[in-house]
Order: C-alpha cells, then sequence, then structure tokens
C-alpha cells in the first residue's frame, strides 16, 4: 500500500493511514492493554426485571481462592460518585445508582462486583453470590408504563421526560379544514447498540493520577464527564482510547458499569480490567430505539401538506443515557418541507426494561415516520411519491427560510439530490419492469425517500463545543497534528491529514495525526453528532493556513523576497516562477527550530500553530435515496436488488470515507427493517441475548451501494458537511417505502419494525397477524413503591409564605437543570431572580394566593420566552415552564431559606 | 463469558475416550469441532466437570466406501464434506446440506459427528441423516452398536446417546448414482438455522419413484422424517405426480412450532411450498436432462 500523493489531497480516494494496523490485527483496543498487577471484573446481575433485594450474600464468593474483593452498593456509594449525561447534568430528579441499592428495575442490573485475578475466577465467584429477592410485577411495554403506577422511588410517574403539547387549537383547526386527513402509528423496535468492541474499561491509580483506558467516542468528553462525576479536585484525570471498534452513541461517556469498575480502582488502589461480554452487550448495555409515534396529517386533494401533528413515545428503559424525549426528532419531522404548521407531544417512558442510549441517527424516527407516511398519503391520493415529494420540498429557491419550528435554512438540497438521483434511476422504466415482473407472479417495489441531518453542531450546548488541532511542522519536516477529534472507524486520522496536507501543501505521507489522549490537545466532544469532518476539518484548515503563514515568512527572509513571492507544493518551499530557489519543508524547519537568528526579527522559534474551530451552529446535510426490492410472495423474503444514495455533504475530503460512512449506516439501517430485534417477555425477559436470536445485517443482506455525491459547499470553513448518521437516517424509510411498493397490490404494509418473512406473508395472505396473546386481564398491575404525592391545588387564600430562596430544577429536554430562584413579592407583584451554570436572570411576575406566575426571555440554546406558572405547598413547590417550541417542561423546588420583613 | 473449571483430555484413541466418558459418569462432554459447544460453555449455559476432546483421535477421521454404503468418520469436518470426491459422487444431497451449515469459518471447524450428536432440530445434517436412512455407530466400554438415525432424536438437543457413548462412524446406505436430490431451506439470513428445510433423496426406475426418503428441519422438536409422504410417492409415475397432495401429506408428519423467528402457522405455509416448488424444479430439471 502507498500512501504518496501527488497534487491536491482533498476530494481523493486515499488509502486510510489506520487501516494497515487494524487489518493487520495491530489495533490497540482497550482488551489490549495490561498493567503489572491488574485484577479482573466480573458483575453480578439481576435476573429478574422488577424487585427489592432481600438479602446479599458475599461471603462464599469472597472467600473464593484468587478473588480479591466484592464489592457493593454500600462500597461503591461511600465515594459519592454520580451518573450524568452527556450533557454533565444529573439524568432525573432521583439519583441513578452505580450498583443496585435496595431495588432491581431491569434484568441484567449490576448489583455486585467481583474482583479477582482473572476473568474465570471472577465470573465463578460471582456466580457463587446469593441474592434474595422480593419479585414484583415489572413494567415492560410502553402501554404498560402509561398505566403503571412509577418504576422508580421518587418518580411521580413513569413519564421521565415530555416535551410538546397533546392538542393545539388552531392546529386542529387546520388539521379539521384539511381535505385529507392521515392518520398512522409507526412502530420502531428495540435495538442493540451492537458494535464489533464491547465497552470496555482499565482504569488504574498511581498516586492522584488516574488513568483510565476505555473504549469510548472521546477521551476529551470522558475525562470531563469524570471529573464532573467524581468531583475530586485534586484528582489528575487522564483518559485514554487509540483504536475503539464502534461506538454509535452509547460510549459517549461512561455509565454504571465503567465508574464502578474506576471507582472501584480508586477504592482498591488496584488496576482493574472489566471488558464487556456479548451477552452482558445484548442484555444490560444502553440500548436503542422502541418508538412509536401516532402522525396526522391534513393534505389538499393535490397533496400539498397543510398541517401535522405528532404523539411520541419511547420506552426509555429503567435508567436511561439519555433520559429525553428528543426533541430533535419535531424539530426535524418537517423541516426539509413546506409545512405550514404542526405540533407535537413527546413522552419518554420508564420501564423495567435496559436503558436507552443515544444511537446513530438518535431522532431519525421523524424520518421513517414522515417518509413512509408520504407515501401512503401518495398512494391514497393516486400521487406518484417522487411528485409528491416534488410539491413540498423545500429547494434552493425557497431559501433563505425559517421554520415553522424555527429552523433558519439557507443551503439544503434534498430537492436537488432528488433530482439529481432521478438522472441516475429511470422510474418509468422501473414501473414497466415492475407492471411486467407482476405478470409473472413477481413483486418489485421501488422506495424513495428524501430528508436534511443537522451535523457539526457546536455552541448551544456544554459538550458541544469547536474542535481543537495543535499543529506543527517538526525539525524533521514531517507534519503532526494532535487533534481533540476521534475514531471509533471514523478513519479521521487519515481524513484529516488530508485536509492539513492539502493546505499546508505537504505529501498526505508526511502529516501525522495523534488523537485518543485526553492529555495531549484541547477539548472536543469527538464522535457525537456528525461533527468531526465539518469542525476539526475546519479547525485543520484554519491551524495549518496559520502555519503556513509562518513558514512563508521565513521562507521570504531567508531568500530575500516577499512573502508573495512564495509558494508550497509537495513539501519543497520555493519562489514562485523560480523553482531553483527552494528550501525543503525540513531545511525551513531546521533554520526556524535550530538557527533562530536567521529568522525574521521578533519572530518565536519553532514550527507550530494551534487552532479551535467554531463553526456556524448547524451544517445541513441532505439526501434522497432510491432502493428496488423484490418480495418473494410464498415466503415473505425481500431480496434488495439495487440501492442509490444521492446525498450532499458539502466539499468531500476522501469519497471512500464518505461512502463508508453512508454504508455503514444503511446496513444498520437493513438490519433495523428486516432483522434486529430485542424483545421482552412479559416478565421483563430479555428474548436476544446472543447473536443467535439478534440478527444483525451480515454482507449477503447488504448489497453493492450506488453513490452520488452533490457537493454543494457549506458554510463552515472549509465547505464540510457531516455524514456520520444519514444512512442510518434515511435507510430505514427507503426499504419500508419499497417494501410497501412491491406489496401494493396485496394491501396496506404495517408500518411496524421488523418487517420479518412472517409479517409480510400476512399482508400477502391478506390475513391479521397471529399477534402474542395479551397479558390476561386478571394479571395484577404492579403495585406502587411509594404513595404518589397529594393533589396540590391552588388556592387565593393570602399568607403562603413566598419570599425568600428555593432549589429548583427545570425538566428541560436536553436534561433536568438545577436552578437557585429568589423570590419577593409585593401585594400581587412577584419579583425574582432565577440563577443557574447558564447565569442568572431577573424577572417580574404575578402572585396570587399560592400561585406564582412569570415570563422570561433567553437567548440559549435558542431564543425562546419561558412562561412559568408555579404551585407552592408549604416549603414545596411544583409546576411547569412552557418553553415555546420545546413545549412544557416540569419544575420542582424546596425551600433553601426565607427572608422575613 | 468465561467456562466454568473443567478437566480436559486429549485422547488419541477410540478406547481411551471410551474409558474416559465411562469414568466420568456422565459428568463428560465430547469435543469435536467446538462451534455449538464452546459458546455453550462460555455461557456457562454447559457446565461439565470433563471435556474429552477427540480431534487428536486419527482413527475418527475417515471417508469411506463400504458394503453397499459410505461411511463418514465423526471428526471429517463439514468443510472436507463438501470437498470430498467420494460424497460428491455417491451423496450429493449431504453435500448440499453440508454447504447450508453456518458459514466457511464455522465448517472448517464444525464436524459431522458434532452436528449428529448435537440434535439441534433446525440444523441440517441430522435431517439429511434421517432423510437418507443412515445408521450411526457409536462405541462404549460396553458395546459397539448401532441406532438408526430416525430413532436418534428424541427432542429438542435429546439423543439415544447414552452418556457414555462415542459416535464412531455415520454409516449412510447406498443410493444409486442418478438419484433424485432434493434440498430446500429457509433461513433469515443465510447459515443461521433454518425456519423450515426440506431435505431428500428419491430414485427413479423406468419413470416410476422407486425409492424415496424425506425429512423435514426446523419444522417439530426433532429432524422429522415425511413417512406418510414417502409412502405415497413410492410406485408413483413421475408424470403424474401431484405435488400439492404430496406436500400436505408431508406436512401431516411436521410438528411445527412459535418461536422469536417465525408462528408455526407460518414454517407449516411455508414449508408446504417449498416442498412443492423443490420437488416440481427437481423434476423438471430431471426430464431436461
Amino acid at each position: 500500500m502507498t500512501l504518496h500523493v501527488d497534487g491536491a489531497v482533498i476530494g481523493r480516494r486515499l488509502p486510510r493511514k489506520e487501516d494497515a494496523r487494524l487489518l493487520t490485527g495491530r489495533g490497540t483496543f482497550v482488551d489490549d492493554v495490561v498493567f503489572p498487577g491488574m485484577l479482573h471484573v466480573a458483575f453480578v446481575r439481576s435476573p429478574i426485571a422488577r424487585g427489592r433485594i432481600r438479602s446479599l450474600d458475599i461471603s462464599t464468593a469472597r472467600d473464593l481462592p484468587g478473588v480479591l474483593a466484592v464489592l457493593t452498593a454500600t462500597e461503591i456509594d461511600r465515594f459519592n460518585a454520580k451518573l450524568l449525561t452527556f450533557f454533565f447534568t444529573p439524568p432525573a430528579e432521583f439519583p441513578f445508582p452505580l450498583l443496585a441499592r435496595d431495588r432491581v428495575a431491569h434484568v441484567g442490573e449490576p448489583i455486585a462486583m467481583v474482583v479477582a485475578q482473572d476473568r474465570y475466577i471472577a465470573e465463578d465467584a460471582a456466580s457463587l453470590v446469593t441474592v434474595e429477592y422480593e419479585e414484583e410485577t415489572p413494567v415492560v411495554t410502553i402501554a404498560e408504563a402509561m398505566r403503571a403506577p412509577p418504576i422508580h422511588t421518587g418518580a411521580d410517574s413513569n413519564v421521565g421526560a415530555v416535551i410538546g403539547v397533546e392538542q393545539d387549537e388552531d392546529l386542529e383547526a387546520a388539521m379539521a379544514s384539511a381535505p385529507y386527513l392521515l392518520t398512522r402509528t409507526v412502530r420502531h423496535q428495540r435495538i442493540a447498540q451492537s458494535p464489533m468492541e464491547t465497552r470496555g474499561v482499565v482504569a488504574s491509580k498511581q498516586g492522584d493520577e488516574l488513568l483510565v483506558h476505555i473504549s469510548c467516542q472521546s477521551p476529551h468528553l470522558v475525562a470531563r464527564y469524570l471529573s464532573h462525576a467524581l468531583d475530586q479536585p485534586h484528582l489528575s484525570i487522564r483518559v485514554i482510547a487509540k483504536d475503539v471498534g464502534g461506538g454509535f452513541g452509547f460510549k459517549n461517556h461512561p455509565w454504571r458499569e465503567e465508574m464502578s469498575v474506576i471507582v472501584g480502582c480508586m477504592l482498591l488502589g488496584r488496576p482493574l480490567k472489566w471488558i464487556e461480554d456479548r451477552w452482558e452487550n445484548l442484555v444490560a448495555a444502553c440500548q436503542a430505539r422502541e418508538q412509536e409515534m401516532t402522525v396526522r396529517i391534513g393534505l389538499d386533494r393535490d397533496g400539498k401538506l397543510l398541517a401535522s401533528h405528532s404523539d411520541y413515545s419511547l420506552n426509555s428503559g429503567a435508567f436511561p443515557q439519555v433520559p429525553d424525549a428528543n426533541v430533535a426528532v419535531h424539530m426535524f419531522m418537517w423541516a426539509a418541507y413546506k409545512m405550514p404548521q404542526c405540533g407535537f407531544y413527546s413522552r419518554a417512558w420508564y420501564s423495567n426494561t435496559a436503558g436507552l442510549g443515544a444511537y446513530r441517527g438518535p431522532w431519525g424516527m421523524e424520518s421513517l415516520a414522515r417518509e413512509t407516511l408520504l407515501d401512503v398519503a401518495a398512494r391514497e391520493l393516486g400521487i406518484d411519491p417522487v411528485e409528491i415529494r416534488r410539491r413540498n420540498l423545500i429547494t434552493k429557491a425557497d431559501q433563505p427560510c425559517t421554520t415553522p419550528l424555527g429552523i433558519p435554512l439557507e443551503d439544503i438540497t434534498p430537492a436537488e439530490c432528488l433530482e439529481k438521483l432521478l438522472e441516475k434511476f429511470d422510474v418509468t422504466a422501473f414501473r414497466a419492469e415492475q407492471a411486467a415482473a407482476r405478470q409473472e407472479g413477481r413483486y418489485l417495489g421501488l422506495g424513495i425517500a428524501a430528508y436534511i441531518e443537522p451535523t457539526g453542531a457546536a455552541g448551544s450546548m456544554a459538550p458541544m463545543t469547536g474542535e481543537f488541532v495543535q499543529l506543527r511542522i517538526e525539525p524533521t519536516g514531517t507534519v503532526t497534528a494532535l487533534m481533540s477529534t476521534h475514531s471509533q472507524g471514523h478513519g479521521t486520522q487519515s481524513t484529516m491529514a488530508q485536509v492539513i496536507a492539502d493546505q499546508l501543501g505537504v505529501a498526505y505521507e508526511d502529516v501525522q495525526v495523534f488523537e485518543g489522549d485526553s492529555s495531549r490537545g484541547g477539548f472536543g466532544p469527538g464522535a457525537a453528532g456528525s461533527r468531526q469532518g465539518v469542525i476539526g476539518g475546519g479547525a485543520c484548515r484554519r491551524a495549518a493556513a496559520l502555519l503556513k503563514e509562518k513558514v512563508v515568512r521565513v521562507a521570504a527572509h531567508i531568500f530575500n523576497v516577499s512573502a508573495e513571492s512564495i509558494a508550497i507544493d509537495n513539501g519543497i518551499v520555493h519562489i514562485a516562477g523560480a523553482e531553483k530557489q527552494a528550501r525543503s519543508l525540513r531545511q525551513i524547519a531546521e533554520i526556524a527550530y535550530g538557527e533562530p537568528s536567521r529568522l525574521p526579527p521578533g519572530m518565536e522559534s519553532g514550527l507550530e500553530a494551534q487552532y479551535r474551530y467554531d463553526p456556524p451552529p448547524v451544517t445541513y446535510t441532505s439526501a434522497a435515496h432510491a432502493c428496488v426490492v423484490e418480495v418473494d410472495v410464498d415466503t415473505g423474503f425481500v431480496k434488495i436488488r439495487r440501492w442509490l444514495s444521492c446525498e450532499d455533504c458539502g466539499t468531500i475530503i476522501n469519497p471512500a470515507v464518505v461512502e463508508g460512512q453512508i454504508a455503514g449506516g444503511l446496513a444498520q439501517a437493513i438490519g433495523a427493517v428486516l432483522l434486529e430485534e430485542t424483545g421482552y417477555d412479559d416478565r421483563g425477559n430479555p428474548l436476544a441475548v446472543t447473536y443467535k436470536d439478534y440478527l444483525l445485517p451480515s454482507i449477503a443482506d447488504v448489497p453493492d451501494f450506488e453513490y452520488l455525491h452533490a457537493c454543494t459547499p457549506s458554510q463552515s470553513e472549509g465547505g464540510f458537511r457531516g455524514v456520520g448518521e444519514g444512512g442510518a437516517i434515511i435507510g430505514p424509510p427507503t426499504l419500508v417505502n419499497a417494501i410497501a411498493d412491491a406489496l401494493a397490490p396485496f394491501g396496506e404494509v404495517p408500518l411496524d419494525l421488523p418487517l420479518t418473512p412472517p409479517k409480510l406473508l400476512a399482508v400477502i395472505e391478506g390475513r391479521p397477524l397471529a399477534k402474542p396473546a395479551e397479558k390476561p386481564a386478571t394479571q395484577p398491575m404492579p403495585e406502587p413503591i411509594a404513595s404518589p404525592a397529594e393533589e396540590v391545588t391552588p388556592h387565593r387564600e393570602a399568607g403562603v409564605l413566598v419570599d425568600g430562596s428555593w432549589k429548583m430544577v427545570l425538566a428541560t429536554p436536553m436534561g433536568p437543570q438545577p436552578m437557585t430562584g429568589h423570590f419577593e413579592t409585593q401585594g400581587g407583584v412577584l419579583k425574582g431572580t432565577l440563577a443557574s451554570d447558564q447565569g442568572s436572570q431577573d424577572f417580574e411576575g404575578t402572585v396570587t394566593g399560592n400561585l406564582l406566575k412569570w415570563e422570561m426571555k433567553v437567548t440559549k440554546p435558542m431564543p425562546l420566552t419561558l412562561k412559568y406558572e408555579l404551585l407552592i405547598d408549604g416549603d414545596t413547590l411544583f409546576g411547569k415552564a412552557k418553553l415555546g417550541i420545546f413545549g412544557t417542561a416540569k419544575v420542582t423546588g424546596q425551600r433553601a431559606s426565607t427572608t422575613t420583613g | 463469558m468465561k467456562p466454568a473449571p473443567f478437566d480436559y483430555y486429549a485422547p488419541k484413541s477410540v478406547e481411551e475416550a471410551c474409558a474416559l466418558l465411562a469414568e466420568a459418569g456422565g459428568g463428560a462432554t465430547v469435543l469435536a469441532g467446538g462451534q455449538t459447544l464452546l459458546p455453550l460453555l462460555a455461557l456457562r449455559m454447559s457446565q461439565p466437570f470433563v471435556v474429552i476432546d477427540i480431534n487428536r483421535i486419527e482413527s475418527l477421521k475417515f471417508v469411506s466406501r463400504a458394503d453397499g454404503g459410505t461411511r463418514i468418520g465423526p471428526v471429517v469436518r463439514q468443510s472436507e464434506i463438501i470437498s470430498n470426491d467420494i460424497l460428491k459422487q455417491a451423496l450429493p444431497v449431504l453435500v448440499t446440506a453440508a454447504q447450508h451449515v453456518g458459514h466457511h469459518q464455522t465448517r472448517n471447524r464444525g464436524t459431522i459427528g458434532g452436528s449428529i450428536a448435537l440434535g439441534e432440530p433446525a440444523a441440517e445434517l441430522p435431517a439429511t441423516a434421517v432423510a437418507l436412512g443412515a445408521s450411526i455407530e457409536v462405541r462404549s466400554v460396553r458395546s459397539v452398536k448401532k441406532i438408526r438415525a430416525e430413532e436418534m432424536y428424541l427432542g429438542p438437543y435429546a439423543t439415544a446417546l447414552s452418556s457414555d457413548e462415542l459416535i464412531t462412524s455415520i454409516d449412510f446406505p447406498e443410493w444409486p448414482v442418478n438419484t433424485m436430490p432434493l434440498f430446500r431451506e429457509i433461513a433469515r439470513r443465510p447459515g443461521d438455522f433454518a425456519l423450515a428445510g426440506l431435505v431428500g433423496a428419491v430414485v427413479i426406475e423406468s419413470g416410476r419413484i422407486a425409492r424415496a426418503g424425506i425429512a423435514w428441519f426446523g419444522m417439530g422438536p426433532t429432524p422429522i422424517k415425511a413417512r406418510q409422504a414417502e409412502a405415497a410417492l413410492v410406485g408413483q409415475s413421475i408424470g403424474s405426480l401431484d405435488a400439492q397432495r404430496l406436500a400436505e401429506l408431508a406436512i401431516a408428519d411436521a410438528d411445527p412450532f412459535d418461536d422469536r423467528h417465525a408462528t408455526a402457522e407460518y414454517r407449516r405455509t411455508v414449508a408446504r411450498r417449498i416442498f412443492v416448488r423443490t420437488l416440481s424444479e427437481a423434476l423438471k430439471q430431471r426430464q431436461a436432462a
């Protein structure tokens, strides 16, 4: 393999620098890390979905030779480490434990941690820990969570988060007057996050230095997370993750097991290793999706969109990493379409199942629901599926514009991507082929879908900062970059090198990119939200420009010419037009480092630069896909015959990497539509605990994709757009639409993933699918854990003590936001201040009896007017805040102090 | 996912292996290709005290023609079945079935004996042994005996093998060179266990069916011999076969179940169709040849 490249390096299909080590088994993953004296961890996990721990006996396990310790919540909790979300906020108004305390809330929940000299002994000992449970009836499904009392002590319902409004009068009126109203419920099954490398951590502590090797998506983010979660001011934290075999979202930050191992290491003072095995991965790791959405769309008879409302629920499980209702689902539901008005209602439900985590395109339910319903509408209205999109998609000519939910759009191109796709795919010819095939009893179908995707977001939420690079030309003339980006297969060591080589005018082979160590370079959240190409790429360009400027100044001084006449080509610095007047970059570097006296007066020695790039708040990527399937009507099996993608990810750094990202996402999409499904029985037992039952798509299930690239440069530095999640978002509706089109002669395909052969055969045979038996009505409903709080009602009586300080929590879509409120009343007038780590703000409102009301404007994460309505009951308060388009958030509070006078 | 402790033996002879099995008193498991056993050990779903690795017993690796039939040693790899010239000639349907077992990598380790001994109801090789009327030679310190394949399987993973017995050969009767093979399976992904599968052999003499062996896999708690269909086939003229009726008869012997991947009704429906498709296509091919 040669890495030498002449000429421009951006936009070329260059071999990846990391491939040689990864493909020959020379990568360094967490399990490759070994320390002297290292011990191994196995977890004791709950075999039941819900219950109280009556007793826990670790004595036999502890006595097994080779066992060093058996730690339970009693020991681990002494350290007071906290689980936090990606946003560094508490996940709920009640704490999530590291190890289960007195209750268990899902099968696989970690209860105790055995530390032994090897993993075999650790597992032997784990099986000797005896736990007695008082088993309770679990809450497994969304429907059960809606009916059941809260599964968590300290919660007042199973709603983990709620945003939006159930019904809006104006919207209902618009919908009622629409000539055609379509209502469907779309269901996405639960998916296991199934990276090739499972989770894993090796924690070691030397003095005040905690060194954590962890399989993660950004060592910088994990270091910052640990700093907040451990809250040990004197601790020096270093996090390393060299090679990582896939992240997809649930490796954004450590969770219960990794945190327990890190705390265990601090308690025992020995290096500890835990590598999640595949059974643990499928049973206990954070999972994904399990969403349902009932969408109502009003259209006119020509298929023009008029109004829409979506009612969305997701089964968050017991301890979700992301305990929110994902506002992005609604923000982007209609963002690429001319939809005059839309509304939403979102709820995330706790249940006795494994918690959810973010997973490639976490908000992608919007595209699945929208694109599949558009096809249903097109069929019912007798409009071609391409045509209904042409009539409604926002085109370049429609921009700039702002969506009804407040998203400004300048340069999205889904309509243009669709047209480019149709130049390559002849729909008319396909329809003829489809008709002819049907005559022979073969059923072909075409699916088309389009979407936009927010990428490269920065500046709106705590972890979402710019990306950072430290760049230097070594005295040897080679180029070294220390980056805040991180690859779990993304190939950033190659793509970032391409950007730097291109900008500096050096060979690709001469640029080395280092990432994966929080002690080097600077903070960046790494792989999360399709951001590294956009922001890391921008940082590389800016830093390289700074460095190039210095090289040019040095060379100009040496040649005694003006800076404008200096050029750098393929690592040679020369006078433009006089190629013989040249120095190699190495010669320039040797002078810059070793002979400061030859530098321009006042110039620092060395050739180094750094840049932290803050891009525009969001950069949009657009795409349209087409897929052709054949469904075997004897068996219900789906064969994908062709798949075309036309994406617009702006300026392409490396087409092979872009296509790899799209293909990976599409493979996950194919898995989601046809194969993958975790599942639970009615006692909350997981049903897919090995790869015999959890069916990932294999090479035989994934076709060769055809790629078209639209390449509209973005507003961000270099014109890049993110492309990490698109395939996983647009793949599912494209494939569902193709299957539905193939089977249209038989009836409507249920929008209920996965579309298994038995499900499709039921459509073909026109019979209802045999459903698993409903729980018998006699089955007892779960008992409440604690009696719900008494209802507090507004009253007008005077004398309610309002004045003073209150500790409050606002349950925002990004997680609970702790605040301190200070209230002063004068008659019916309320004056106050709300302070949080986001800043402090004064407000004025009214007080009527125990009812407080006020409004305040905020600018982060976007301009909003917040409307608070709170009720006071003794020393507690509760109520809600309307957060504009984010819907309504719950507010709770406790009196901190009173002011008298 | 680390196995519980066990004692490991790697005997070099059948006698030694049988002695170890007898000594373990039911606490031993035989390791052949390990493609099922090792995951079961790792998951601790199987926790034997003793593992007896038979991979070093050279006398268990053979394919031979004898007494008008074909004998296959239990430690013959599935990939070796696919490339074996004797088997291509004598038992082409066994070769086809082996091509559907797992994947290249697993077939390089997995053995015919391991597959026959495990008794996975949706596996290809046990059903092929049942369809073709194979018998299984087993030895222990007590005896040498033969078990007819159709009497081998008692339920899912339950066989007529005693805990001290070792399979020493799988013996297939002679099937004429121009036997018509039948094979088709429906699986969620290539290499998966079948949702429904059909394997068989039909001997045609002067336009009439002289002999038929047919079995289902994935269609009940064990591989299932389609006896009624076999009986109805024999003596029929190939020009007047009623594939639909034969499929009904074949299904009548099956006993499919609901599981995570398919309902019993789905299996029955699809199995009926693959029976018709497979038989009709095979006959068409035969007539064209």
